[in-house]
Order: structure tokens, then C-alpha cells, then sequence
């Protein structure tokens, strides 16, 4: 980290350095765990994190470029474009439907695909924080982030129906399965669970 | 109003008189297993044997008339527990010819703290034998954020102390255990989104039983299954914007688990609460203020939906006394 830092955002289990040209992801040492158990987690996540977020990009979504990877520092490319939470239309929807495809038909499950970790740059839909990514393929995990982007949706965007319209004709465009999917989507739905 | 109260989910029965202030009595008969954990229909004779005592106990001391209504731990339970308790409070409903209300043992975990505190909106970490859930309210319900995906924390902490040669119940001696080593003994760690798995390290800790020590063991198992579940009340926190957490359940009479919970909210400058000891354990108070919320809210159960419900989950429950 040698540039000015723009701005820091804080999560639970990290801090975001956002810089003129690129971002790092700092994951700090929690003191409520043993010291042992707290490297050892942040490692494993920090290495996997990076591991999926390359292979996401390299099935064809849209991801930051990892440049540095430093103990449990990783520092990428900055996407310098609006986040998709301030400028979706049913354009963008159905382009993030193609790219949710995409991810999936690779055996990645992204575990947290809110509007807030969408960029729009180019036209192109990026994906940020793999945090929460795994390698599954299993119709719950597909099934849960289609439920989290409609939940992100439903609660900061008035016409969420046209968009879920919209992302569902991106979606179903590739994915061929789309439909059980979704009856995934309402099944979790029917679980009461706020993910 | 007054309300009745009876707790009977898995090992205390008790009953317990609420005013809106206060609460008035209390009477317990808990169930001690002689050898090994708790058998259901041990329990549940216990409690058939021990229910018209406790009432008695508590009724003795106020006029009948003056009860208004009788509420009972519907669930989440063993089935043959929930049975007895159901049976009585719906005698001594129809008797005294005021409604019935069925009481979500969890919910009332939470709503006796909220009453109890100054807690308005806390994200709940609910640990107990059957149960491990985090849980935040919204619209009217509160909802599941997080939770185990097969055995709750503290029958895990039970199978593996009853391996290890421990009597019932094993939480505390393996707490006690804990606090002579510091050997931390790398132990199945399993975080998934907001969910939480306690089967794998349960059968690690039996598996380790046969090379390490057990103080090491007892320690290395708090410390990964506690960190599991503050990690997941941390990214609930930081998901909902909330920033008070309550510590709800028998386990959380656990200091280890309070220590950690107090240290993550500390560093997040979020408030802690971990309930009264008193609360911490199953009581009839909850079960009567809960059932009283309900009431005075117009909610109650007609005798045919009283059924007991092993399985039941708090968001299933409208929630209308809190606003927003």
C-alpha cells in the first residue's frame, strides 16, 4: 500500500483499503480467538479467497486482477466505476443474470452477491468480495445466491419486480436449469431465513 | 394481567405467576439423570410425576381469579416433555376458563432478557442443548440468520464429555477442564455463510481422547466451537448495523463464551449482555411473560392447535409487541 488511501470500509472480518488505483483487503487479527486457530483462519481464507476470485475471472466474470498477495493482505486492481446498488436498470439486471450464470456453470458460488458487491465499469458487471465464495455447485448454494441478490433487491430498489424479471431472462439465458433454481429460491425463501 | 406459566422443553419443569411489573413465584422440579445424559421418557416421567407440585406450589400463594391466562412451552422440545406441560396447561385453562397460549421456548429466552435489560433490538445468539441460532428481528418476526446445521453446541459439548468419562451435565467439567491448558490441538472448524457445524468436532474431540490430554482437548474444543459461533454474532452485527448482542441459552453460562463475546463486541464497540444466571437456564418466568406479551398483543392457541411441536422455530411466530 503505497498510494493515498481514498476511503476504509470496515466488515466483520476484514478492512478495506480503497486506493487511487487499487484496493487491499486487510484481515485483522480477531483477540476473541486463540492466536493459533486466528492465523491459521486467516490464512487458509486469505489463500482461498484469491485462489476462487482468480478462477472466477478466469471462467469469464469480471473480477478485480489480484496483484499482491502479503500474509494476509491481498491487494487488487480498483474497479472504478459506480456500484451496481446506484445505477441498476433492467439492463444491468439481465447482465448480472449472464454473469451469475457464468460463475455457477464454473462450480462457483459467490455466498454474498448483494448490489453492493457489483461494479459497473465498461458495461461489464465486475463481482467483488469472494469472502464467502466456495466451490459448489449444488443447487442449495446457487439457489442461496439468487436469494441474496433478490433480498438486496427487495430491500433498497422500489421496481425490485422488473428487475428480478430482468436478471432471471439473463440468468435463464445460459443456464438451462434456471428454472429449478428457483424453486430452490422459494424453498429457502419458505425456510423464514434471512441470509 | 396475570399469566400462568409452565417450562417443560427438556430437563426443569417449572411454573411460574407474571404480572406486567413482575415476576410474582417461581417453582422448580428439575430432572437429574442418574447415569448419562437426558432419556426422554425419564424426563418426561419426572415431569408427569412433579407437574401438579409445581402448579400447586404457585398457585397456592394467589386467588384463581385473578389469572388471566395459561401459557405453555409448545416447543422447540422433547416431544413426551412438551406432552405433560401441554396436558396441564390446557386442564388448568379449561378449568379456570381463561385462553391458552403456546410458547416459543426460544422467543421467551429473548423476551424475558428484553424485558429484564434495557436491550430494544439485539442480535441474539440463543446456545443451548438442542439449539444454536443467531437471531435478529425484523418485520414482525424474528428471523434466523444463522444457525447449526446438525447438532446444536451443547449436545455437542454433552456427547463429547460423556465420551471422556464426564457425568451430565458435561458442559460445566469440560469448562473447568479447559482452564488448566493453554495447547491449542488443531480442531474441525466450520463456518458456512452464517451457519455452523458442531458433528465434526465433536467426533475430532472423541477421536483425540486416545492420544491427547483431555484438559488440552477440552480447551482446543471451546475455543474452536466458541469461536465458530462469536464469528457468525460478528458478521450478523456488522450485516444488520445493529449493535447490541444477548447471550440467550444454558450454554451461555459458559465464561469462556461470555469472554469472547464481550472481546469481539469491545473491539466493535457493540454492548454485550449475558443474562442473569437466573434466566440463563429454562424457567417458567419466560414461558409466563412471553405468554403474557402474547395476550395482552391478541394472540392465543385454541385448544385444538396446542399440540406439542418438537420442531419449533421462532421465526414461525408473529411478533407484534415490537414496533418498526
Amino acid at each position: 500500500m503505497d498510494q493515498g488511501i481514498v476511503e476504509v470500509v470496515t466488515g466483520a472480518e476484514a478492512a478495506v483499503y480503497i486506493q487511487a488505483h487499487s484496493v487491499t483487503k486487510k484481515r485483522v487479527p480477531k483477540k476473541y480467538r486463540a492466536a493459533e486457530l486466528d492465523i491459521k483462519l486467516r490464512k487458509e481464507r486469505t489463500k482461498s479467497e484469491t485462489k476462487i476470485q482468480s478462477e472466477a475471472r478466469k471462467a469469464g466474470v469480471p473480477t478485480p486482477i489480484i496483484q499482491e498477495i502479503d500474509g494476509f493482505d491481498i491487494t487488487m486492481e480498483r474497479i472504478e466505476g459506480p456500484s451496481v446498488r446506484s445505477v441498476i436498470n433492467e439492463t444491468i439486471a439481465e447482465q448480472i443474470g449472464e454473469v451469475l450464470c457464468t460463475l455457477h456453470s464454473a462450480g462457483i458460488a459467490h455466498g454474498d452477491p448483494t448490489t453492493r458487491n457489483m461494479i459497473v465499469l465498461n458495461k461489464r458487471i465486475y463481482l467483488i468480495d469472494f469472502g464467502l465464495a466456495s466451490y459448489d455447485k449444488s443447487l442449495e448454494a446457487r439457489g442461496v445466491d439468487v436469494h441474496v441478490f433478490f433480498q438486496s433487491l427487495e430491500a433498497s430498489h422500489e421496481n425490485f419486480r422488473a428487475l428480478k424479471k430482468a436478471f432471471l431472462a439473463g440468468y435463464t439465458k445460459k443456464c438451462r436449469d434456471a428454472e429449478q433454481v428457483l424453486s430452490k429460491v422459494e424453498e429457502i425463501k419458505g425456510r423464514g431465513r434471512y441470509l | 394481567m396475570i399469566v400462568l406459566g409452565l417450562e417443560g422443553t427438556a430437563w426443569n419443569l417449572s411454573a411460574s405467576l407474571v404480572s406486567d411489573d413482575e415476576v410474582l413465584c417461581e417453582a422448580n422440579s428439575p430432572y437429574i439423570p442418574i447415569v448419562g445424559g437426558i432419556h426422554p421418557r425419564e424426563a418426561a416421567q419426572h415431569f408427569a410425576n412433579n407437574v401438579i407440585g409445581v402448579i400447586s406450589e404457585v398457585l397456592s400463594s394467589t386467588d384463581l381469579h385473578s389469572i388471566e391466562g395459561v401459557a405453555f412451552s409448545q416447543g422447540p422440545g422433547l416431544g413426551p416433555c412438551l406432552r405433560i406441560v401441554g396436558t396441564a396447561a390446557r386442564a388448568i385453562a379449561l378449568r379456570l376458563g381463561v385462553p391458552l397460549v403456546g410458547v416459543n421456548h426460544c422467543i421467551a429466552h429473548i423476551e424475558i432478557e428484553r424485558w429484564k435489560t434495557d436491550l430494544s433490538d439485539p442480535i441474539v445468539l440463543y446456545v443451548s442443548g438442542a439449539n444454536s441460532q443467531v437471531l435478529s428481528y425484523r418485520q414482525k418476526r424474528y428471523r434466523i440468520l444463522g444457525e447449526t446445521l446438525d447438532i446444536g453446541i451443547g449436545n455437542c459439548l454433552d456427547k463429547f464429555a460423556r465420551s471422556a468419562g464426564l457425568t451430565h451435565p458435561g458442559g460445566p467439567k469440560v469448562e473447568r477442564l479447559a482452564q488448566e491448558s493453554q495447547r491449542y490441538i488443531p480442531m474441525p472448524y466450520v463456518v458456512k455463510g452464517m451457519d455452523f457445524s458442531f458433528s465434526g468436532i465433536a467426533t475430532a474431540a472423541q477421536e483425540a481422547l486416545k492420544s491427547a490430554l483431555l484438559e488440552d482437548i477440552c480447551h482446543s474444543f471451546q475455543e474452536t466451537a466458541f469461536s465458530m459461533l462469536v464469528e457468525v454474532c460478528e458478521r450478523a452485527l456488522s450485516q444488520t448495523d445493529k449493535s447490541d448482542l444477548l447471550l440467550a441459552g444454558g450454554v451461555g453460562a459458559n465464561k469462556r463464551l461470555q469472554e469472547m463475546l464481550a472481546v469481539m463486541c469491545s473491539e466493535r464497540s457493540a454492548r454485550f449482555f449475558a443474562p442473569k444466571s437466573e434466566y440463563l437456564q429454562d424457567n417458567g418466568a419466560m414461558i409466563a411473560y412471553t405468554g403474557l406479551l402474547m395476550l395482552s398483543h391478541g394472540l392465543h392457541t385454541p385448544i385444538a392447535a396446542s399440540g406439542a411441536n418438537p420442531n419449533f422455530r421462532p421465526d414461525e411466530v408473529e411478533v407484534p409487541w415490537i414496533k418498526g
